[in-house]
């Protein structure tokens, strides 16, 4: 259904009626926003970079070959510009070191809520190096569909698997201070 | 905590709404990236001659200018040492005019880079 609405939106913004872009930017504007958000995670910047990535799109839609789905296509125009952009200006992250050390060490929990570890997991894979990181949040945000982040990223699909095998290697070590928390030592066990 | 925990929290990430002027936003520089007139193309057609005679003027230039240096430089007397030897072939390459080869290449290439970037810049 949004394939072929894709489609006819695409066709007719290419005959120049530029409202059907509009379409195209209601039906893909909550997976690109929230794509760009796993990259920053900043909403303001989020909703640039998508707002680029429609704009680069529009540009590009002549080029859109259609053997593939609009969609992949969507997916990675958006991932290389995201990609690029945040190789230009890298995502604030918090050191997993200040996180420890802001814990409150009175709380019974250790100081370290559910929400807050599971915040402190999903940043510490914006501090991973570029290569190990884009497998990881296409391949998250795709719902762990190898294939869908290895079309998004434009790779191999053994090149992706490597990558994530050494980038969750890499994840464990930059956690292991979270890991042995007490509340999450308790949660572990 | 497994693996299976961490996958489980990297997949189901919080999912954020786009502000309600996004469509709006997105829409409005569509439409002024519509508006404004296609870029100049680079005329490659009329440049292309000009290029192929300037890169085949450096390519005589180059060979013109390191066939005598590597002939000086041969019928030099060897020199007993390898600070010596680079100072005879220093010495070679400025009575050929080397400097000057390389600053007319430099300038092509610098003039060119500027060309390019100003078409760029333009598109």
């Amino acid at each position: 259904m949004s394939a072929n609405e894709d489609q006819a939106d695409v066709d007719r913004v290419l005959t120049g009626d530029l409202s059907a872009f509009e379409g195209i930017v209601l039906r893909w504007q909550g997976p690109l926003v929230n794509l760009a958000y796993r990259f920053c995670w900043d909403r303001g910047r989020a909703e640039e970079m998508a707002q680029e990535a429609f704009l680069r799109a529009y540009r590009a839609l002549g080029s859109w070959r259609r053997e593939a789905a609009f969609s992949t296509w969507l997916f990675a125009l958006a991932t290389r510009l995201y990609c690029s952009e945040l190789q230009r200006i890298p995502a604030r992250t918090v050191p997993l070191d200040e996180v420890t050390k802001m814990r409150d060490p009175r709380a019974p929990d250790g100081g370290l809520e559910k929400r807050d570890r599971d915040g402190v997991i999903r940043r510490a894979v914006l501090t991973l190096p570029s290569k190990y990181r884009e497998p990881l949040v296409l391949y998250y945000f795709h719902n762990m569909d190898i294939s869908a982040a290895a079309r998004s990223l434009g790779m191999a699909e053994g090149t992706l698997k490597a990558r994530l095998f050494r980038g969750r290697e890499v994840l464990r070590k930059k956690l292991q201070p979270v890991l042995t928390m007490p509340f999450l030592k308790k949660e572990a066990g | 905590m497994r693996w299976d925990d961490i996958d489980r929290i990297l997949s189901e990430q919080e999912e954020i709404l786009p502000s309600s002027g996004f469509v709006n936003s997105v829409m409005d520089a569509v439409r002024q990236e519509a508006a404004t007139p296609p870029p100049i193309p680079f005329p490659w057609k009329r440049a292309l001659p000009g290029l192929i005679v300037a890169g085949l003027t450096i390519v005589l230039a180059l060979v013109a200018g390191l066939v005598p240096l590597f002939r000086e430089v041969r019928a030099l007397p060897p020199s007993p040492t390898l600070v010596l030897e680079f100072a005879s072939a220093l010495e070679a390459a400025k009575s050929v005019g080397a400097g000057w080869i390389f600053l007319a290449l430099f300038l092509a290439l610098a003039s060119l880079k500027f060309s390019m970037r100003l078409a760029g810049a333009k598109s």
